[in-house]
């Protein structure tokens, strides 16, 4: 899995590309606790290159979710392609945080 | 000194409930077949029961598929069961009890002997659990021991069509009514990798009887079901739950065995899906994976 972190304006996008899955997972959660850490707390995922997600990436989902959400922010995913949507589906993720179609869109719904 | 070996990680097959649909599981099976992946136990529910049985009984394939086109047929639902309908239509005279299922079950139970015997799910090759539900308290059932043939039914008794089935002092009714896809008793039972193959209900594309109507509203609460509990298990456990969910090119109703060989397909299909993370995750050391 690679990581690759840029900003735009206040909100900072993740950009992922590969597996989150049981054996990067704890890659993801460093980068997001980096930023969440630093202050930046308004978070975008770019799913754009996800190609599978495991139960233990769904798990640093909700830990980045948590941890954002603790500090006044949000993380929010974009762009999620049709096989990683289904897991996020089936795994109830889709009720509990917000997902653009774009990233964009995600970043655009932070407001200014 | 040298440092203790790590453990091994155990791996489990959950089989969700899917009515013919959980023929994919024979799919997997070849699947795992081929990558020389060994199971260490396998839980099965509704449907799923059956292929779970299988899979545990040591079968092949080959003489699954065969078992599935006896044993499923329309036939097993042709047979009304009297008493049932006679007081559900008059109660006050033939007395209504929770002994209830609109179809007889006689040719089912028949099916499963002549496929499954005397057999005893303590004694299957692989570890068997089978779920069902039970009838006065909701909780879910977990049979790991006694007749297979008796949790088989259990399993599948649908409500409405086939009557509960007692098993010991318990009076048990389909294990999806708990959860479909019975994933917490594989992580109850210590296993580190769940691959988990679960189907979900269809949705009726017109409703003009009310036996559609009333298959609507249990497709709505079994898949909502299903992500619920699904959700929390993907959570709680400590290590992976691989989903395995086959997506069908075709619809597939209740007793459509001639479409096995695709669901089989599909199945072998999702399995490969998923393949190539099983590969790695168990190409890596116990102790190195896993960090979330």
């Amino acid at each position: 899995m690679e990581i690759a972190v840029r900003e735009s304006g206040t909100v900072t996008v993740v950009s992922i590309r590969g597996s989150v899955d049981g054996l990067t997972a704890g890659d993801l959660s460093d980068a997001i606790g980096a930023q969440v850490r630093g202050g930046r707390t308004h978070l975008v995922a770019d799913f754009a290159e996800v190609e599978y997600i495991s139960s233990a990436g769904l798990r640093a989902v909700l830990g980045a979710l948590k941890d954002a959400r603790q500090q006044g922010g949000d993380f929010r995913l974009a762009a999620i392609r049709p096989d990683v949507q289904r897991v996020l589906d089936l795994s109830g993720f889709t009720s509990i945080l917000k997902a653009f179609s774009t990233v964009d869109a995600a970043v655009g719904s932070f407001g200014g | 000194m040298s440092a203790p070996a790590a453990p091994r990680r155990r791996i489990a097959l959950v089989i969700g409930s899917g009515s013919v649909k959980c023929a994919a599981a024979l799919g997997l099976q070849r699947v795992l077949a081929r990558e020389h992946i060994d199971v260490d136990m396998v839980v099965g529910c509704s449907g799923g029961s059956i292929y779970a049985s299988f899979l545990a009984g040591g079968f092949a394939t080959e003489d699954a598929v065969r078992m599935t086109k006896e044993l499923w047929t329309r036939k097993i639902t042709s047979r009304r069961h009297t008493p049932s309908l006679l007081r559900a239509i008059l109660p006050g005279l033939f007395g209504f009890s929770e002994d209830f299922g609109l179809k007889s079950d006689r040719l089912v139970m028949r099916r499963l002997e002549d496929v499954f015997g005397g057999r005893r799910i303590e004694a299957m090759p692989t570890r068997l659990h089978l779920t069902a539900t039970d009838f006065h308290t909701g909780e879910q059932v977990v049979l790991s021991e006694g007749s297979v043939v008796d949790a088989i039914r259990a399993s599948i008794a649908i409500p409405f069509i086939f009557r509960p089935w007692k098993v010991g002092d318990r009076l048990l009714i389909d294990g999806f009514m708990s959860d479909p896809l019975p994933v917490g008793v594989a992580i109850r039972e210590g296993a580190d990798i769940i691959v988990a193959m679960g189907f979900e209900s269809p949705y009726q594309s017109a409703i003009r009887s009310p036996a559609r109507f009333s298959f609507q509203l249990s497709s709505i609460m079994t898949n909502n079901l299903l992500k619920s509990r699904f959700a929390f298990h993907n959570l709680a456990h400590h290590a992976e739950v691989i989903p395995v969910i086959p997506q069908f090119s075709q619809h597939i109703r209740l007793f459509d065995t001639e479409k096995i060989p695709l669901i089989i397909e599909e199945g072998e299909r999702a399995a490969e899906e998923q393949l190539p993370y099983l590969r790695r995750l168990l190409a890596e050391p116990a102790a190195g994976a896993f960090r979330a």
